[in-house]
């Protein structure tokens, strides 16, 4: 009985978590250009409407102004992204490294501290970074984006590499040092190595969390600085149209692309 | 002969999670000449890798000093050390291939490509690795990572070498085929070996001079065969082979044992311990002065090589005793007495409480 509603319980869980995903998916190819919950035929129109190619569904039905924009919003996205996920990976794992190697007077506090930016509410970061911006008189751009995002985004590559140096071995390091290398051999050959896939990790997850951001980045990026999450955020103020189902796909495909070469890289390292 | 390493008066104390101290080194000095090879034997726990970790710069010590020709370690960092260590849980670097492990200390050193291949060729031959450059360290048995371990350790041609218990994950054919290439290896280069190992026979065999340790002190260092005869304390005596400890009391020219039996024993009166090793009792009647044990065997034991008597008497309970496979055995419950001769008797200075 217990074992029925198990599977009862899990089934349900599937279908709430990845039926709306799938049938976004599923839209994303309906012909249908007048009501997308009814299909109609399978098309890649929507494909090519947003890569600005021509198509046979006539311009009103459509809110992809211009794809123009579209590439610029990506553009953005990947330029802080990449930015972002760098900076974080960089602070994040020498944070890491310092609060796992170094015993020091409240650790325990710093540690904790450092973990607040995942629970803290998007918006209160939002305000908290825009009131500071404004405060120390940056003018918003891309780089308060930038700035912003890395403040929380280290606290999940702080996280991922914590994780996996606390199963790292420190002894090898030992022996590192016992065959003749500098401390600073023994970290590139060794340790480096050894926490490698968590720093790829977090690394990956800071470009996905920082390509995804919405709520913060609304608060930090000025008019002139528009990332792909709130260009479609745009779209979506003037109606659900069949694009954005496409739109989304395109990403749900890139995080999946992302994740899996992380997977493989990760795999590969362990054998 | 020049001291190679010198420990003088090292102490150690470690803070216990519980809140304690516990001392791990209590005033250790030793010195080692130059191509010596000393053991460190003693029961676990005793500071034997505590000791090594000090020697290698892995640990400060609260006081005293570690010498390496003629030089105080104290602030010198361990990778600046001329001392190269085979790790008690081996520390092989797993995201390298056993090659790069074995060559890193050259690749460290910056020597160039095809010496270092070289040299890690003959490193594998050495321990009998030969051809498997290329495995990946999770695909090696736990005594194929030992000999890796080993073979890393030698190829930077230390000057000093600590090896915590190197052999331990051997079977015996192994085990004993590399104490001798390990032996051999030593002499050839004149390094100094630090050698810990649990296995007395392997102490015995290969030791230059074996240094008994036991909560945080030395014992006694001695050659093998003068720690096995002549014990400085009863803990050396008890830990270090089989033993028969007889309580005997001296009146300065004689000794008296418990059932009245004496021998000569021209030292200050009072008390001590006769040691009489298993091997030293038999069935033969000795010449001249001679000690013997009558009682009941209530044992036999085969080991191969010899038999293992035990021998219940009513004056000394168990008494221990050696003989050769080939003599012949008399049955469990015969009564039976055994000699042995009463020259040159070792007396310990301490009696069991
Ligand atoms: N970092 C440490 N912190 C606290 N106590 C320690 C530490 N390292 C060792 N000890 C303690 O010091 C004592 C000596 O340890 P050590 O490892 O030197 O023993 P050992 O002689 O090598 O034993 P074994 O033969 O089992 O390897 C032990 O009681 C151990 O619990
Ligand atoms: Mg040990």
């Amino acid at each position: 009985m217990l074992r029925r509603l198990l599977t009862v319980y899990g089934l349900m869980f599937f279908v709430f978590v990845y039926a709306p995903i799938f049938l976004m998916v599923v839209y994303s190819f309906n012909a249908n250009t007048l009501n997308m919950m009814i299909w109609s035929g399978f098309t890649l129109d929507w494909y090519r409407q947003i890569f600005g190619f021509e198509t046979s569904i006539t311009d009103s039905t459509t809110y992809v102004d211009s794809s123009a924009q579209l590439y610029a919003a990506i553009r953005t996205s990947l330029t802080v992204a990449f930015s972002t996920s760098i900076l974080s990976t960089v602070f994040g794992t020498a944070l890491a490294l310092a609060v796992a190697r170094y015993r020091f007077r409240l650790a325990g506090i710093y540690r904790t501290l450092l973990m607040v930016p995942m629970i803290m509410p998007d918006i209160v970061l939002g305000i908290a970074l825009l009131i500071f911006f404004i405060s120390i008189g940056m003018n918003l751009s891309i780089m308060t984006i930038i700035i912003g995002q890395s403040t929380f985004l280290i606290s999940y590559v702080f996280v991922t590499v914590s994780a996996r140096l606390a199963e790292f071995d420190t002894s090898v390091e030992e022996a590192s040092a016992d065959l003749g290398a500098t401390p600073a051999q023994t970290f590139r050959k060794v340790t480096l190595p050894g926490i490698a896939p968590g720093i790829l990790g977090g690394w990956l997850l800071a470009f996905i969390i920082s390509m995804d951001d919405l709520v913060i980045t609304y608060f930090i990026a000025g008019t002139g600085n528009t990332t792909l999450p709130i260009h479609i955020w745009g779209m979506l103020r003037r109606g659900i149209k069949p694009e954005i189902n496409a739109i989304a796909t395109l990403m749900l495909l890139f995080t999946l692309v992302i994740a899996g070469v992380g997977l493989y890289l990760r795999s590969r390292r362990q054998k | 002969m020049p001291s190679h390493l010198e420990i003088i008066n090292a102490r150690k104390a470690f803070r216990t999670p519980e809140g304690g101290r516990l001392i791990a080194l209590d005033g250790i000095s030793l010195r080692l000449a130059t191509a010596e090879f000393v053991t460190l034997l003693g029961p676990s726990g005793c500071g034997k890798t505590t000791l090594l970790r000090t020697i290698s710069g892995f640990e400060t010590l609260d006081d005293g000093d570690v010498v390496i020709d003629g030089i105080a370690m104290t602030q010198t960092p361990a990778h600046r050390r001329p001392v190269n260590t085979v790790f008690q849980r081996y520390a092989l670097f797993d995201h390298m291939n056993v090659a790069r492990n074995v060559g890193y200390a050259l690749e460290i050193a910056g020597r160039d490509k095809r010496e270092i291949r070289t040299r890690v060729g003959e490193m594998l031959e050495l321990v009998g690795l030969t051809g498997m450059e290329k495995r990946s360290i999770s695909q090696l048995s736990g005594g194929q990572q030992q000999r890796v371990a080993l073979a890393r350790a030698l190829a930077g041609k230390p000057k000093l070498l600590l090896l915590d218990e190197p052999l331990s994950a051997l079977d015996k054919n192994l085990r004993q085929k590399m104490q001798h290439e390990l032996k051999t290896i030593q002499r050839e280069l004149g390094i100094g070996f630090v050698f810990v190992t649990h296995d007395q026979e392997e102490a015995l065999t290969m030791s230059d001079r074996i240094a008994v340790l036991a909560h945080g002190q030395i014992q006694q260092v001695e050659p093998p065969s003068v720690l096995y005869q002549r014990p400085a304390n009863l803990f050396t005596a008890d830990f270090l082979g089989e033993s028969n400890l007889l309580r005997a009391t001296l009146d300065g020219s004689q000794a008296r044992l418990s059932d009245g039996q004496t021998f000569d024993a021209p030292r200050a009166a009072g008390e001590a311990t006769l040691l009489l090793r298993p091997e030293s009792l038999g069935f033969a009647v000795p010449e001249g002065p001679k000690l013997s044990f009558t009682g009941r065997i209530r044992e036999t034991y085969y080991s191969g090589k010899d038999h293992q008597i035990e021998l219940e008497t009513l004056a000394f309970g168990t008494i221990r005793a050696v003989i050769r496979a080939n003599g012949t055995v008399p049955e469990i419950g015969r009564e039976v007495t055994l000699h042995a001769s009463a020259t040159g008797l070792h007396l310990i200075d301490e009696v069991a409480p």
